[in-house]
């Protein structure tokens, strides 16, 4: 179904994408962890309060980023990072059958014995391969992120328990002592790999969507302009759904609504690490069992393949222009 | 039970034998197109197109642009779907299976795009590799006659280099079949001149060759049988041991009517022409076939200022492209 040739063609092709990407990814998710630790908890919630008419803005409660799990899993909401993968599933889902047209070449490696269904696949899997190592690095980027890094704790003073009253009483010329703590005592890594498969399943979904556009157009830039027309109207979607009780009906037609790295993570916290992964279990505040929304956006992605496939083997190539 | 009724005896027999005589002439042709159209809309590319070629064949494809060649070439290898009729590569449809077309096809598209990133060894590799029949060795002694520096990167090649390289990539694999769509464009008459050598020297292996080229003399210098193409039809099918056999003679417009035998008549064609409005009448006979036996009735004219010349493929394009009727 694949062809060792094409799969080594596609993944120089796309080898610079990925490097500037990966470098891109790992590194930011490295130092967005390590400036998170300039603030302690108590500092975000003074700023945390001051937002709070703007937490139904948020995809999460406000409280569940007072953990450092949840300030570290904000990683996965920075614009850097989904600028990045969008960057690279558009770029080579634009790339399979509309970029080739576009640049000619499709002609001569369709001259060769290679049928358009192993052309597609073999592109595909290099595709989702890399989204898949860029996910994985931006894991990698955290972790290290946590495992490099200390974060300052106030310890206070020692204190007596006043009988009856039940009173703390700190003990007279005893100060706080803040003491530094390594960031991996606080948080485990693993905790992030639900967010993580949120981000490919994020990916995966903008790049079937890419791919299948590719698969029906001549022109490349045809192509980025209506992912990025509709990638950009569902973002608008989303944001009018959460603003609006009147629009929240919009949240159900915006696959941004199935994206939810941070819920992941505040679930770990309340629950047990296996929580997200549960497709039985529904929690509070949630339409699906967690393990639902990644999966919506798989199972559609992978419609748009098989649908780009059957377009690109029915259509007629036009000649190069 | 499903049973065929067989003919008795003799009648049984005849038709085995003219399955069989069927299958021999299936098996001689490794390219049939059968009433193959192509319309897109009101549009026909290709209608009606029904040819066929010989194994071992030479065969040119001529016709102005828009004529319908290399609709009909990507239709022969899977690249477009036909709106009517169908064709058949060495017993396949493309619409069945246009990788095993693939496999026994070579081709060379009017425009050769090739990967802009890759360096002309890499291309050369990269197609080797992909192809079944693929011949690294090959290209690569293919690219150094046509003098082509591999190490440069193919965005920083010439046009002309481009199509060398293309031509590298092409001719390696040892298909039985090699499709080239205007194989000398933009290249030197002296790397012209080795590809047709090349075309030659697939031809002398065995191969099979469909050529499609805007220059006549190339064409009549290759092929052997040659399909001309007009507004998406087949306008005319022409041998070219037959288009060596045709002249045309051209004299003064004698004072006495010319009167053609009937048995002339199928092979002779008599036209009056001046050169200017005003200037001297002329006349010119077109002959099909061996010239000897028309000797006695030409010289029975008595023609004045005669001039005898062999008719050459571009008199029958030029008859072709404006709808004459052609004598071959």
């Amino acid at each position: 179904m694949i062809d060792r040739i094409l799969i080594k063609k596609y993944a120089y092709q796309s080898s610079l994408l990925f490097a500037a990407c990966a470098v891109v990814l790992f590194g930011f998710a490295w130092v967005r962890v390590w400036v998170g630790t300039f603030f302690n908890l108590s500092e975000y919630a003074v700023i945390l309060d001051q937002l709070e008419e703007f937490e139904q803005y948020s995809p999460i409660e406000f409280s569940a980023l007072l953990t450092y799990a949840g300030q570290v899993g904000m990683v996965f909401e920075e614009p850097i990072v989904i600028a990045c993968i969008v960057i690279w599933c558009v770029a080579r889902g634009s790339d399979v059958v509309s970029g080739e047209l576009g640049r000619g070449t499709l002609e001569m490696i369709l001259s060769q014995p290679v049928s358009r269904e192993r052309l597609m696949a073999s592109h595909a899997l290099v595709s989702v391969l890399g989204l898949a190592l860029l996910c994985l690095l931006v894991w990698a980027g955290i972790a290290l992120g946590i495992q490099t890094n200390v974060v300052d704790e106030e310890i206070p003073p020692p204190s007596i328990e006043l009988p009856i009253l039940n009173w703390q009483v700190s003990l007279p010329g005893s100060e706080p002592v803040v003491e530094q703590v390594p960031l991996r005592d606080r948080v485990d890594a693993t905790v992030f790999a639900a967010a993580t498969f949120h981000l490919f399943a994020f990916g995966f979904f903008i790049l079937a969507l890419a791919t299948l556009i590719s698969s029906m157009d001549r022109y490349r830039w045809r192509t980025v302009g209506v992912v990025v027309g509709i990638y950009v109207t569902q973002v608008v979607m989303y944001a009018l759904g959460l603003v609006s009780e009147t629009l929240s009906w919009m949240l159900g037609f915006t696959f941004l609504s199935c994206y939810k790295p941070q819920n992941m993570t505040a679930l770990i916290d309340k629950g047990s690490l296996s929580a997200p992964w549960s497709l039985t279990n529904t929690p509070t505040d949630f339409a699906f069992p967690p393990l639902a929304y990644p999966l919506i956006l798989l199972v559609i992605g992978s419609a748009f393949y098989v649908a780009a496939i059957i377009i690109f083997r029915r259509r007629d190539l036009p000649a190069p222009l | 039970m499903n049973t065929t009724q067989q003919p008795p005896g003799p009648d049984r027999q005849i038709n085995d034998l003219a399955r069989h005589d069927q299958k021999l002439y299936e098996t001689a042709l490794l390219v049939r197109c059968d009433r193959l159209g192509k319309s897109y809309g009101d549009f026909h590319a290709l209608t009606n197109c029904s040819l066929q070629v010989r194994r071992r064949d030479v065969f040119g494809l001529l016709g102005p642009n828009g004529a319908g060649k290399t609709t009909l070439i990507r239709l022969l290898l899977g690249y477009l779907h036909p709106t009517a009729g169908t064709c058949f590569v060495d017993g396949i449809n493309p619409e069945d299976d246009g990788v095993e077309v693939r496999r026994r096809v070579s081709y060379l598209p009017g425009e050769a795009r090739l990967p802009r990133h890759m360096r002309g060894a890499g291309v050369l590799k990269f197609f080797a590799e992909l192809h079944p029949s693929g011949n690294l060795q090959a290209s690569c002694e293919i690219a150094d006659r046509l003098e082509l520096n591999t190490k440069t990167r193919v965005a920083f090649m010439s046009t002309g280099m481009r199509q060398k390289l293309a031509l590298s990539v092409v001719f390696g694999p040892a298909t039985p079949l090699l499709i080239l769509d205007e194989p000398t464009a933009n290249l030197d008459p002296t790397v012209r001149a080795t590809v047709l050598e090349l075309v030659g020297e697939a031809h002398d292996q065995g191969r099979t060759v469909m050529f499609s080229s805007h220059v006549l003399s190339e064409i009549e210098e290759t092929c052997n049988r040659v399909a001309f193409l007009r507004g998406g039809k087949l306008a005319h099918e022409l041998s070219l041991g037959e288009l060596f056999q045709r002249h045309r003679i051209t004299a003064d417009r004698p004072a006495k009517p010319v009167q053609v035998p009937d048995e002339l008549s199928d092979r002779v064609t008599v036209t009056e022409f001046s050169m200017h409005d005003d200037g001297p009448p002329h006349l010119r006979i077109d002959t099909a076939g061996d010239l000897a036996p028309l000797l006695s009735w030409i010289e029975s004219l008595n023609l004045q200022r005669i001039r005898i010349e062999p008719l050459g493929l571009r008199a029958v394009y030029d008859a072709v492209h404006t709808g004459q009727e052609v004598t071959v």
